[in-house]
Parts: C-alpha cells; structure tokens; sequence
C-alpha cells in the first residue's frame, strides 16, 4: 500500500495499469475518459488530486479503433486536468514513447541535393567521398544568382576599369542554374516554383502509405531542395512539458538523445534485464547462442546483452551505399559474423512493420542458423507485421507488453511470448514516489 | 529568386479541409505549397515540406474534421513544428474551427481547461499568429501570449440574410443565452427584432426545457448560433419557434460539426434551411441534407491571410464581408 499517489490510466493498455495498481495494491484514480460526438476528447477526473502524487499511464500505441493521436491528446489533457486539479507533481508513464523514432525518410534519393548539374549526370561518378561543390571563381555560380548579380564578377568590375569586362556573367551562371533546376529555365528566375505543383497529398489516412509508390513518387521535391521531414520527437517532449508533465517514466527510448529533448526529468527504464532473465531460462545452452543486433543502430543494445552474459555477438549491415549503378536502390544485407548451426537471438528495442526482424531472419537461416529467436522490447506490429512474421524464418518472438499484446498473442499463437514489464515499472513509480534511487533498476539480473 | 522575392506567403494545407485551402490559394492567387503528409503504419504523423519555407511567411490551414479532432490537431502542431524548424519568418495558424473551444473553462472540479492546453501546445509547437473564425468565446484570446485574430462570419450572414428575406420580416433569435450578444449584433445591424431561447441543459449533448422570451408570431424565426454540433438545440429550438407561432424557422451558424446523428435529426426537424459557412470539412453532408446551405467563408480568410501578410488592419474584416 503506497500513499498519497494516484494511478491515473489512459484507454491505451487498461491492463497494463490494472496490474501496475495490482503490483502497488492501490485502486485506479476513477475518471471518464471518452470522445465527444464530434472528435474531442473529453477527460473528467472524479478523485480528488489535490496535492498527491499523480502517476498518468499512457503507451504510445493506436489500435481498438483509437488512434494514436487521439491517446496523445487524451494523455495531455490529462496531465492538464491534474494539474489544474491541484495535483503536486504529475508524473507521464509511456510504456512505448510516441514519435520517438524518426522512421526512414519517404523519399527517394531524387529528392536530396544535388552537388553536381544533372547535364554531368552526377551519380555516374559519385564516389563515397563526394563533395558539395565550393563557389569560387571560375565555378559555377549557385542558383541565386542567375540574375546577373554574381558577386565576383561584381567585385571584378570594381576594382578593374571600364571597359575591361570579364565574360557575361549570365552565359556562366545559366549553366549552373538552368541544370539546377532541372531544366524548368524560367523557374530559376521568377522564384516562382508552384507553378507546375503536383497538388499537396491530402486526405491519406490509409496505413502504410509511405510504402504507397504512388503516392510518394507523385510529389516530387523543388530540385535542389532537402526535403524538410517532420522531426517530431521534439515537438512531442515539448507538448508533454507544456501540458504540465514534471517527470516522465518511460522504457528503451529509440533513440537515448530523446531524453535531452525534455526540461523535465525523463528515467528510461530498460528492458534488458527481462530479455536476460527470458535468455537465462526459457533458451537451452544458451551459451553457445549468438546475439545479432539486426542494423548497425542497435549493435550497442545487443553487445550490452552479449557481454553481460558472455556470448558471441554478430552484426547484420545493411548496406545501402551504392555498389554498382545498377544495384544502387538495393539495400542488400550482409552478415559480420559466424551464425553456421548455432542458435541466433535477434536483440532489437521495437519491431514495426516486422521487415528488419524477417528480413534479418530469412538472412540468418540462409548462413546456417539453426533456430531463430527475435528479443524484442515493443512489439507495435503494425500494417501487415503478423502475416510478415508468421511466415518469417522467426522460431520465435519475445515482446513485453509495453504496448496491448492480446491481440498479437491471438494471431501468432505460440511464436510469440510476451514478458510482463508491469512489476518493473510498478517498483520505477513507487521508488519514483518515495524519492529512491531507481538506478538499481537499470542493472539488476 | 532575388532578395525581393523573399518573404512571400507560404499556404500550407493540413488534410483535414483541402477544398478550403485551395478555394483560399485561389483567391490569393497562389499555390498551396507542395507538401506531403502521411500516417505510418504505426499511426505517427509524418509530414514533409516540398519547398523552402526559409525566411517565409507560412500561413497554415488546418481545420479539424468532425470525428478526427486529435488527429487534426497533432497534423497541425506537427506541420507548424516543421516549419519552425526549417526558418520559416513567421508561422500562422489559420484554424477556422478552433478546437476544444467549448472546454474553455473549469466548470466542475478536475475538469481539463482543453482550450488552453490546445493554445498553449500551438505555441509550444511555434505558432506565432493565430487566426480563427467565430471563437466559441472570444476569451480564449486571452489563452494566447500571441496575437489572435478572431474573425467573424456575421458580415456574410448579414449578406445572406439581405439577400434570401426581407429584414423586417424576421426575427432574431439566440438559442441560448450565451450567443444573446452574437444574435443582438446582427439583429442590430438589419434593426430587425429579437428573441432568446432559455434552455437547461442538463448533461453535456443532452438538451433540457425551452422556454421562449420575445414575439416570433408570423415572422421568419432566425436561429443564430456558433456552432452546430449534434443539432438538439438548433432542432428543440426550431419547434418552439414553431409552437409560438413562427412563419417559417432557419438556422444560421458558423461551424456546422454536424456529428453523429445530427443529419437525421435535421431531416426530420421543422428548420427549413440550416445555413452554415465552410469553416468545417462537410464531406456528403451537403448531399445527404437538402435543408443544408454553405456559403464561402474562404474571401474573408484569404482577405485576412492578405492584410496580416502585407501588415495592414485586419479589422476592417469584423464588419464587411469580401464579395
């Protein structure tokens, strides 16, 4: 029995904060938490808050018919009503961080500067050690000054006399801008690049559209111009402390740098320490097992987990420089590292659509693994990961049910096994509550 | 592009309410900016500018979608953060139907002041201007520490009425007590009478007693109101307009929310028309409807989105209404 804190959960994943409140053997904070007729939110908190130590429990998952979205804003509003209802420090619980990872950009390669003019055809001879031209006399000018306003020559005309002008300098800047702007000669002069717009993407909520060809191909980027992609990691830390969060509890960030994004003190518990535990008992002779990080990214994740407990470690690369002219949209996989007849265990922090995991898989078997297992924190399993999965090389799946797993566990069955992370942050809240070390937590075994 | 060129406006478009941005650019002259906006398959948001927004004047159109307010509102909030991010001068929200406006005050313990958290997530995203059409209450100005615009949709309903009645032939009326000041302004400006409803309202979306102040006997009973929501009120209203001997009973409203059952409930109610403007995506409303009237708000907002752009006043937009 804790005192003076409230377990304040979201429509997310209500048994994850039932047995939380079980682990801590106090009730849920009584509230409504529903939807308008017309889409909002509406949030009324029925205990009162005043000066406790609310514990707001919301995982960054859209599913049942509820979007994502709309369980951010609800955790928001939540947060807000607390604080407005007096609450003395409001605590944001997220499981699964929202936005915390910045998926791969939608675009093809066409959309990214261009160093060279496309009459050189610069991806011909581009090499890994390319560079963006620098401008300087006698190279072509950059594309804002096709005008004529090129400022060398400019700075030429000044201190030479009259008479003695330099070559035209429009017939030496148009090359430049004329290719920079892929040949739309007009663009480059009246600024005025809208006019042959292929209209805004509007109205898409379909899922999975990024993979939607069609789509993403129709909307083609100014020449020249790096697409500017949404970075929300940022702006969701911001709208949390803006609602009024004091601390945030959340589990394997993507990206450990999200937690400088927050003014507010963030603990971002681990799952390793269950991925070992379900290592230690449930994989025989897990000894002679390999850990596999399946991208460079997570090599760090999975060689903590290999070293801690004395195992072998290989590293699947994605290679996505380009090889030949051909290839070179290929992202071929390539295996550093021994896998020939041994056990694999795919270490990685969320498994998505499911394509890094199988694909990483399909690669394993190919080198001679002799069962497959993937670790994985936040099984999300989005767009079509089950089917993906279920006729994977995957033996086997281990997620926690940072995100609602019952579903999952109905579709895949026996594949997949899911580890309860409730008594991990029950033991974070009420550390967290009693002013503890919750360090203690980021290394047990 | 010249340095003279720089610092044009930028009209970005959120999904929630294209047709609107592009009857906007239009009347501005320009194209909306190429942007792409994508759900993944997790449901994060993702969007993408197309073009340089560096030292721009980014106006940014987001209406929110009945039924998909949150989703709407995080688009916005991430669009506007994306903008921020990559130099825009000056960010604007155009937000015609400004969201949570109705949770705008603590009426109960505990209850979440939502207007204010969505204001104060507007300018933790970046937002430097807001403009807006028709707050539910003005006050939620007060939410910002930036400048609000709050324009009105009474000039074009002055025109509309002007044009379809008779003004001396109508009756104004004000369906709750709270719209009395909104209904006596336009009652005021045609100099025609006036009449409010009272009603008790027991539960949010659930209408109590009506009680009738004013004559309404053998005139055109004019319904004024901001929003129409699930249409109860306008509808409860309209048959006590009836019952007290009105000729025939419109409704003029700004936003037309229109959720859940509110069509059915319209179809079979004694309004004659209900007259909106488009600051609400309508989707097949319209269609499904025949009692459902749109006029054009976009001359107003592209008007505004002009004069906030050219730095000239905006108020000359409170009482005339752009043809």
């Amino acid at each position: 029995m804790v005192r003076n804190i409230v377990i304040l959960g979201g429509n997310s994943h209500p048994k994850l904060v039932e047995s939380i409140c079980g682990v801590l053997g106090i009730p849920q904070c009584n509230r409504i938490l529903g939807r308008f007729e017309c889409g909002e939110s509406r949030c009324e908190i029925k205990d009162s808050v005043r000066g406790k130590d609310v514990y707001i429990i919301q995982t960054g998952f859209g599913g049942n018919g509820v979007k994502l979205n709309d369980h951010f804003m609800d955790l928001c509003i939540m947060i807000s009503a607390c604080k407005t209802g007096s609450a003395r420090r409001v605590t944001a619980v997220l499981p699964l961080f929202p936005y915390s990872r910045q998926p791969d950009v939608p675009y093809h390669k066409a959309g990214a500067p261009l160093y060279k003019t496309p009459s050189e055809n610069g991806k011909k001879d581009y090499t890994f050690e390319s560079v963006p031209a620098t401008p300087g006399p006698g190279l072509p000018k950059s594309a804002t000054f096709t005008n004529g306003s090129d400022i060398t020559t400019r700075l030429l005309k000044t201190s030479l006399t009259n008479g003695t002008a330099p070559q035209s300098p429009t017939g030496n800047g148009k090359t430049y801008g004329e290719g920079y702007f892929n040949g739309n000669g007009a663009n480059g002069v009246n600024g005025h690049h809208h006019s042959d717009s292929v209209s805004s993407q509007q109205g898409v909520f379909t899922k999975h559209d990024y993979e939607n060809l069609s789509l993403v191909s129709a909307f083609q980027a100014k020449p020249g111009y790096k697409q500017w992609v949404a970075q929300a990691g940022t702006l969701v830390a911001n709208l949390l402390s803006c609602a009024g969060a004091d601390h945030v509890i959340t589990m394997d960030l993507h990206d450990p740098q999200v937690q400088g994004f927050f003014d507010v003190p963030v603990d971002n518990l681990y799952g390793r320490p269950l991925l070992k535990r379900y290592i230690l008992q449930n994989i025989p002779n897990y000894k002679e097992a390999v850990i596999i990080s399946p991208d460079a990214g997570g090599a760090k994740r999975a060689t903590a987990i290999a070293d801690s407990m004395g195992m072998d470690f290989a590293l699947i690369h994605k290679e996505r420089r380009p090889t030949k002219i051909t290839e070179r949209q290929n992202a071929s996989m390539m295996l550093v590292g021994n896998v020939e007849g041994r056990v694999c265990i795919l270490i990685d922090d969320i498994v998505d659509t499911g394509n890094t995991i199988t694909r990483a898989a399909k690669l394993l078997k190919k080198e001679g693994a002799s069962k497959i297992y993937a670790l994985v924190t936040h099984g999300v399993f989005s767009g079509d990961a089950i089917s993906r999965i279920s006729a994977s090389a995957l033996d086997k799946v281990v997620v926690t049910n940072s995100v609602p797993q019952h579903d999952h566990k109905m579709a895949l069955g026996a594949k997949l096994d899911v580890l309860d992370i409730s008594p991990i942050f029950a033991e974070a809240i009420r550390r967290v509550h009693h002013g503890e070390s919750i360090s203690v937590l980021f290394n047990y075994d | 592009m010249s340095a003279e060129m720089a610092n044009e406006i930028k009209l970005i478009s959120g999904r929630s309410h294209p047709e609107l941005s592009d009857k906007i650019a239009k009347r501005l002259g320009i194209e909306v900016a190429r942007t792409i906006s994508l759900n993944y398959s997790n449901q994060e948001t993702s969007f993408t500018v197309g073009e340089s927004v560096r030292d721009e004047d980014v106006f940014i159109i987001q209406s929110t979608a009945t039924g998909d307010v949150n989703e709407g509102l995080m688009e916005l909030l991430i669009i506007i953060s994306a903008c921020r991010t990559a130099s825009a001068r000056r960010i604007t929200a155009v937000i015609p139907n400004f969201p949570y406006a109705r949770q705008d005050k603590k009426d109960k313990s505990r209850a979440p002041i939502s207007a204010r958290l969505v204001a104060n997530m507007l300018q933790t995203a970046g937002a430097n201007h807001i403009v807006t059409v028709d707050l539910h209450a003005s006050q939620i100005q007060g939410f910002f520490s930036v400048p609000v615009d709050n324009l009105y949709a009474e000039p074009s309903f002055l025109r509309y009425i002007r044009e379809n009645f008779n003004p001396e032939e109508c009756v104004i009326v004000s369906p709750d007590a709270g719209g009395a000041k909104r209904a006596t302004s336009i009652a005021d400006h045609l100099n025609t009478a006036f009449a409010l409803i009272h009603k008790e309202r027991p539960r949010p979306n659930v209408v109590g007693r009506m009680v009738l102040v004013g004559s309404v006997v053998d005139k055109v009973a004019i319904l004024v109101d901001d929003m129409a929501d699930t249409c109860g009120t306008l509808v409860k209203a309209a048959a006590v307009l009836k019952e007290n001997g009105a000729k025939s009973v419109l409704a003029l409203v700004t936003h037309g929310i229109l959720s859940g059952s509110a069509i059915e409930t319209l179809n079979g109610s004694v309004l004659s028309a209900l007259v909106v403007t488009n600051t609400v995506p309508l989707g097949d409303k319209v269609q499904r409807c025949p009692k459902l009237r749109v006029i054009d708000i976009s001359p107003t907002i592209a008007e505004a989105i002009r004069r906030t752009h050219n730095g000239e006043s905006v108020s000359y937009l409170f009482t005339h209404a752009p043809v």
